[in-house]
């Protein structure tokens, strides 16, 4: 039984439900565009919604708070790699997009006296004014705000449980100035079609790739990859690709439990320090030091055999917890400062480790693509040289959310994932609806045929391999290879594998039914996993020494003085990749100065702290607790994957 | 049977479905440790993994917060990453929607069911404050546990949902025509918002009744995947708001 085509028309395509995708889909109605919005995965169900809720407003909190201010936050948290016209645009726009969220029923608390919503009191994250803005339910309230942008509010047309497989691209013709976008191609596992979708745009808003590895934090498991795959096979460039975050303190069992986040480097607190299955220290004053200092530490234990049996090391925070006066201050810290870490730890490894009286089995989590779809600032696809120019990209070709790159660089500010999605959601909705209404040519169903005729035939493919099998196998090498650390040698290795995977892939049996086919979904995604694993190892090895979620243990540290640079990554034929750098703007010296003197002035005061006799240390922790902790003897709320939640990552000069 | 349980497998059963054929397959699920309490979600994973790799389940986050991979266990609806299993148990799809494969159903006759609501009027003043309801009810992270012996919904299936068959049940493109605890929930969200104008409430509360509102009327409640008190905090109060029209 072959697998039946039908055709639809629109002017855009949204791929991808979450914050950006939902957003997108609705800027682009407004504009009067007929939009699709096309998702694997229930309506909603994204990253957006299992989210901490927290999102990035200007002005909501200190009164000093400017565009030129937040904007400048960004691009040094990001190690300088960010783009200043994408930094200027979060911020310029991230009050406006964020009352667009309300309008679609996200309710903050207000603060009456300013007149709009209420910030956390204190500037978190790594951002260095207070404009964080919290919200019942965490992300869950993001969600129901994206599930009633689409269905509720504009009445889009949507199909779920279907899997975007390719956009359908018209290479620059004689007398034109770029390529061209002229729709996808689509499985509707629901129905057991295949839809050919003539459009002139398409918005990629389809998420991250952590599911690449295993472990991995809480992400969805949709995350495949499947943006930068799309967006490779398209020609697209995409940028920092090496820079992946990971969280270096997630469990390491039991299995139901692993990956999931167990804490942050400042939850280790003033005396947590990391241990390898012999007991020895392998990395101490922990809460000072940055994600990747403490994911390089357990990894090198790994590597050398002194790993814990779960592949990981040990957090022991037991002195903390041992001192007399400070220690009940620093359960109530432990507790209260990442509660769903806590949670997540006390489940799993029983009251016991709960009460912090033995240490904890952890590993690093992949969490958050910080790189991706070269863009400009209305998300559209960028090429060439310096800040790239749309001629030069795919025209009709956007990107938004976790799909795009050029906004955080090396790293990222707590709480402003959700902000971005906000903002380059709607304005490459805005941007896209716009371009597909001004088209001056008619969309070609003949390029859609070479499409169709693959994808048909993948339906009827013959062999003896499971893509389960194979997905398996890349999570668990690109762990060791792509992973928290990485060497040219195992570069290498995840090249031949990749290149040994995808000629497996073509031995994948296919059954013939057409509803839910599972085997053909887990080739699709696999072979998705396949792309951005090449992004991700290309990149890596370009950049050979280590900055920001990059770290080469065969290279040095890239220094913060040094000119700036970005990874691209594009693919030019089938078979021969391109990767390049892309020189970026350095910010002023004086600026980078401050911030290594603050640097410096933290680490000292810790090593003097951890030399002075226990009793003097107990009252000065209790002193310091007392002043971080409010009247209720709760700590501030931290952020998974925040600046605060890792002093040594903070950029805060 | 219960002399031999080995200490470190434990048995369940899993209901395949492919097409119109449906078959249950016992799978030995392997602990890595003898005190191992598997959830049902790691079962299913390495199922997957081993002996059926063309097994079709959804999940999302593994911690309780993306509402998808709700099943049922011993024909209860749970949220399989953290519903944990023991010998004997069988997994199953969940009984309320109509299966596409396996374990994962078709879900988008319920959204559907609000599509073109429109109830907020633009120009409205954003800096009110939500009432504490409201809140409660975003707490729902849209599982569906709730179909659960739902006598509205099950109104949808009145030649019954058990043969499997989808060209007997009725088409979700359009959205399902009776409604469930978790569209009134959206509803009375919509009547709790401060940003709802009085002409939006009233759209709201016409659409619950239209979904069949009444229903509720004689049934004793339903019950929440994530503990949402749904009866005291989503059907009486849509009840008492609608009742000039049942």
């Amino acid at each position: 039984m072959s697998i039946n085509i039908k055709w639809l028309e629109y002017d855009v395509i949204v791929v991808g439900s979450g914050g950006a995708g939902s957003q997108a889909a609705y800027a682009a109605a407004e504009q009067g565009a007929k939009v699709i919005l096309v998702s694997k995965d229930p309506l909603g169900s994204s990253d957006t919604k299992i989210s901490e809720g927290l999102a990035t407003v200007r002005e909501s909190g200190s009164e000093d708070d400017s565009e030129e201010v937040l904007s400048e936050n960004v691009k040094l948290a990001g190690g300088d790699l960010p783009l200043k016209n994408i930094t200027d645009t979060f911020s310029k726009y991230s009050k406006e997009a964020y009352d667009n969220y309300r309008m679609h029923g996200l309710r903050p608390a207000i603060n009456k006296e300013k007149g709009g919503p209420q910030s956390l009191p204190l500037p978190m994250g790594g951002h260095n004014r207070n404009r964080s803005v919290g919200h019942e339910n965490h992300g869950v309230a993001f969600g129901h705000a994206n599930w009633d942008s689409v269905i509720k509010e504009k009445n889009i047309d949507y199909i779920e449980d279907a899997w975007f497989l390719d956009v359908i691209v018209e290479d620059k013709q004689k007398n034109e100035e770029a390529k061209k976008i002229h729709g996808g191609i689509v499985y509707d596992a629901s129905n057991g079609v295949l839809l050919a979708i003539k459009a002139p745009a398409v918005i990629i808003a389809a998420g991250g790739l952590s599911t690449i590895f295993f472990p991995k934090t809480d992400t969805m498991r949709g995350n495949t990859g499947d943006s930068y795959a799309i967006a490779m096979r398209a020609g697209a460039d995409l940028v920092d690709m090496e820079q992946l975050q990971f969280l270096p303190f997630c469990l390491a069992s039991p299995p139901s439990y692993e990956g999931l986040l167990a804490g942050e480097p400042s939850t280790a607190s003033y005396l947590g320090v990391l241990r390898d299955k012999n007991g020895k220290v392998i990395l101490d004053g922990v809460h000072l030091r940055t994600r990747a200092a403490c994911s390089e530490a357990i990894m090198r234990a790994v590597a050398d055999g002194r790993g814990s049996p779960n592949g990981g090391a040990y957090l022991d925070m037991t002195a903390n917890k041992k001192l007399p006066k400070s220690g009940p201050y620093f359960m109530r810290y432990l507790e209260t400062s990442l509660p769903t870490a806590y949670i997540n730890a006390r489940q799993a490894l029983g009251k016991e480790a709960a009460k912090v009286e033995k240490v904890w089995e952890v590993r690093p989590g992949a969490h958050y693509m910080m790189g991706g779809v070269r863009v400009n600032n209305e998300g559209a696809s960028v090429g060439g040289t310096g800040e790239g120019s749309v001629k030069n990209g795919i025209n009709g070709f956007y990107a938004a959310g976790q799909a795009m790159g050029g906004l955080f660089g090396a790293n990222r500010l707590g709480s402003t994932s959700l902000t971005e999605l906000a903002v380059f959601g709607t304005r490459s909705g805005k941007s896209a609806a716009k371009y597909a209404l001004n088209i001056k040519f008619k969309v070609n169903k003949e390029l859609f045929i070479p499409y169709i005729t693959e994808y048909k035939a993948i339906f009827e493919q013959k062999g003896g391999v499971s893509a389960t099998s194979l997905k398996n196998i890349l999570q668990k090498e690109s762990w060791s290879k792509i992973g928290p650390v990485r060497l040219l040698e195992g570069l290498n290795k995840i090249d031949a594998l990749i290149a040994d995977l995808e000629i497996k892939l073509k031995n994948v049996s296919i059954p013939n039914y057409t509803i839910w086919n599972q085997p053909f979904l887990d080739y699709m995604e696999c072979k998705n996993m396949l792309y951005s694993a090449k992004a991700i190892s290309l990149a890596a090895r370009k950049r050979d020494g280590s900055i920001g979620g990059h770290v080469r243990l065969d290279g040095k540290n890239i220094s913060i003085f040094s000119q700036p640079y970005s990874t691209v990554v594009r693919k030019e034929s089938n078979t021969t990749f391109l990767v390049d750098k892309l020189h970026r703007k350095r910010t002023p010296i004086k600026e980078l100065v401050r911030y290594k003197i603050l640097e410096f002035k933290r680490l000292m005061e810790a090593k003097i702290l951890l030399m002075l006799p226990k009793s003097i240390q107990d009252q000065k922790l209790e002193k310091r607790y007392k002043a971080i902790m409010s009247v209720n003897g709760k700590a501030p709320e931290l952020m998974p994957g925040g600046d605060e939640a890792a002093i040594g990552d903070s950029n805060r000069a | 049977m219960t002399q031999n349980i080995n200490k470190n497998k434990i048995l369940v059963n899993i209901e395949i479905v492919r097409g119109d054929v449906s078959k249950s397959i016992n799978y030995e699920y392997t602990k890595r440790s003898e005190e191992e309490r598997p959830m049902a979600l790691d079962v299913l994973m390495q199922a997957q993994n081993t002996t059926i790799p063309d097994l079709a389940f959804r999940y999302g986050c593994r911690a309780r917060n993306c509402g998808v991979c709700t099943i049922d266990i011993n024909d209860r609806p749970r949220v399989a990453c953290r519903a944990r299993v023991k010998n004997g148990d069988k997994l199953s799809a969940i009984a309320t929607l109509p299966v596409l494969s396996d374990l994962v159903v078709r879900r988008d006759g319920i959204p559907r069911q609000l599509r073109g609501l429109k109830t907020t009027a633009t120009g409205n003043d954003l800096n009110v404050e939500a009432p504490k309801e409201y809140h409660e009810l975003t707490a729902c992270i849209e599982c569906y546990a709730c179909l659960d012996k739902c006598p509205m919904h099950a109104k949808n299936f009145d030649k019954g949902i058990t043969n499997k068959v989808m060209e007997d049940l009725p088409n979700p493109e359009d959205g399902y025509k009776y409604g469930n605890p978790f569209s009134l929930l959206k509803l009375e969200r919509i009547c709790l918002d401060p940003l709802t104008s009085d002409q939006g409430k009233e759209i709201a509360i016409q659409k619950a009744v239209d979904l069949g509102l009444e229903s509720c009327i004689a049934c004793p409640g339903c019950k929440c995947g994530v503990g949402i008190d749904l009866k005291g905090k989503v059907i009486k109060p849509i009840l008492e708001r609608a009742k000039d029209k049942l």
